[in-house]
């Protein structure tokens, strides 16, 4: 059990809101880590944090090492972190803005072909679908090649093809020894990937443990303060009508 | 292959400029030959209108330079240099220094100096706030400085009024600063933009993106803030208002070279530079011996040209 993200007693404050106030957990090394929450629960702002992209108070050991202390750019060496899609109004090709994560690599045909992207190559990021422009933001996630990739909801936009696609990507790089914590809002996907998750309750408690433990109908209930049933070891959400 | 391009477009973009040099210098209230030239007429190419043309190139690069800037910083692409208000508050300090020295020709350019570095120092208070907070401040001090004006121009007595107005809309004949100077902040300009060229293309991605790339958000955006302003503010001080300029350069350099800012931005610092001397040649020439304001005209080619490329562009 390598420690990789530690919180010692940090509080996080978003304007005058306290999201948190004294977590303390450990997310361990060499695991698909998966955060699941209500709407504003804070997920977004936590991963944020996990990546030293806004200000908290505590501290947030990354490999045992006070994430503040870290140079910027030895920061981003090591982690990745993809959330909103990005502006696209001032004209930037998908090549162009694969080329701004680190100089044009060569891997780039191969990356590209992997998300499905190569067709859209040459366009204007204006130009794309919200899906196709978040397999670009993908694909750049994949050049930068990171050791950690913090992700908020990196299935969000995409349809059923490509999701399946990229729980597979995200599977072979887990494999490979990538660290990977990401928020998902689709419970199978998480059940899929997740081997520990974070659960953040509507009242700002956060639970950290293997999924085999928190993954069930009494917990989960609890977290999203929704109705859930089960159906034949599948976690469904109640809508009223049995699914045959 | 693509280097043999490059080198291509920027030959033909010095060819262009080339000849748009020589067609500005031979245009005037008669056709002078620059190569022929002597006497008298040789007298007013090299004394009056070369440093008027070189004025004009130089604060129409600065213009297109800090509208591209400016429009990157806010990440707002109709973002021009006088959003802020710097172009509002030098016009006051403009006209008050006038009321005050009515008789003298170079109290204008000092006064609009410190009002557009008064203009700056307000806009400053707010660029903690993030860029939309920024921006509507910039938006709001503009309207506030409009009618401070308003009020300044209603108390000017009425011999003072014709100066006002023309400096208003953009008038190179009165600039009193050297020409080494302007070029020389138009060649400075034009470096810091190659510095920072690799930084803005990031900070396309939105400021969350470009923190996550390792770029210091809040440093690269008040060096921006700072080096556009003061980019604007020297050339109001030369020139008055010119209005868009800034606006309409940088959006055609893109679309012509794509949106990278090592090509945007010396693009926008040469094409700002030709459309300005394209202007004021016609201001000067149009109704000679009588001159008109350049801003007039660089509105008048500005606006049909930027309505035609609100409808190019794929929304």
């Amino acid at each position: 059990m390598i420690p990789l993200i530690k919180f010692n007693n940090v509080s996080i404050q978003r304007g005058k809101n306290t999201l948190f106030s004294n977590l303390n957990f450990t997310v361990t090394s060499g695991h698909i880590t998966v955060i699941l929450g209500a709407n504003g629960a804070g997920k977004s702002s936590l991963l944020l944090a996990m990546a030293g992209l806004i200000p908290v108070l505590g501290d947030i050991d990354l490999m045992g090492k006070p994430l503040q202390l870290y140079h910027p750019y030895d920061r981003t060496q090591l982690i990745a972190w993809q959330g909103e899609l990005p502006p696209t109004e001032f004209g930037l090709t998908v090549e162009q803005r694969l080329c701004l994560v680190n100089d044009c690599p060569k891997r780039i045909n191969h990356v590209a072909s992997d998300m499905d992207i190569t067709i859209l190559l040459s366009r204007a990021l204006a130009q794309l679908s919200s899906g196709e422009l978040q397999r670009v933001e993908l694909a750049a996630l994949i050049l930068r090649d990171a050791p950690i990739w913090l992700l908020d909801e990196p299935t969000s936009h995409l349809d059923l093809k490509h999701q399946i696609h990229f729980v597979h990507t995200l599977k072979k790089h887990s494999t490979k020894g990538r660290d990977i914590i990401l928020i998902l809002h689709d419970l199978q996907q998480a059940k899929v990937l997740a081997d520990f998750l974070i659960l953040i309750d509507t009242q700002g408690d956060v639970h950290y443990g293997k999924c085999e433990d928190l993954f069930n109908r009494q917990t989960l209930t609890q977290t999203f303060d929704a109705s859930l049933v089960d159906q034949e070891s599948a976690l469904m959400p109640d809508y009223g009508v049995t699914i045959s | 292959m693509i280097h043999i391009k490059g080198a291509i477009t920027w030959a033909m973009i010095l060819v262009i400029l080339s000849m748009f040099f020589l067609l500005t210098l031979s245009m005037g209230e008669q056709w002078i030959n620059p190569f022929q030239a002597s006497g008298q007429d040789a007298m007013i190419l090299w004394e009056l209108r070369l440093p008027r043309l070189l004025t004009a190139f130089a604060v129409g690069g600065l213009l297109a330079l800090a509208g591209a800037w400016f429009q990157v910083l806010l990440s707002n692409p109709l973002a021009e240099p006088y959003v802020l208000g710097v172009a509002g508050s030098a016009s006051v300090g403009a006209v008050a220094a006038l009321m005050w020295m009515p008789d003298t020709t170079w109290v204008m350019s000092v006064g609009a100096f410190i009002g557009a570095w008064i203009g700056i120092v307000c806009v400053m208070f707010f660029a903690h706030l993030g860029t939309n907070k920024m921006l509507l401040a910039g938006v709001v001090l503009a309207a506030f400085w409009s009618a401070v004006l308003g009020l300044l121009l209603a108390l000017l007595p009425e011999q003072g009024l014709f100066r006002a107005f023309s400096w208003m809309m953009g008038d190179l004949s009165y600039s009193d600063l050297p020409i080494t100077l302007l070029l020389g902040a138009w060649g400075f300009a034009l470096l810091c933009g190659f510095f920072l060229s690799r930084s803005l293309d990031i900070l396309l991605l939105g400021e969350r993106h470009a923190e996550a790339l390792g770029i210091d958000v809040n440093q690269l955006r008040q060096r921006l803030l700072l080096l556009a302003s003061a980019v604007t503010a020297l050339a109001v001080t030369a020139a008055g208002t010119i209005g868009f300029v800034g606006l309409v350069v940088p959006h055609f350099m893109r679309l012509l070279f794509g949106s990278l800012h090592y090509r945007v931005l010396p693009a926008s610092a040469i094409g700002g530079g030709i459309l300005l001397m394209f202007a004021d040649t016609i201001a000067r020439t149009m109704i000679a011996p009588a001159e008109l304001p350049v801003g007039i005209l660089t509105a008048m080619i500005g606006v049909p040209v930027f309505l035609f490329l609100l409808l190019r562009r794929p929304s």
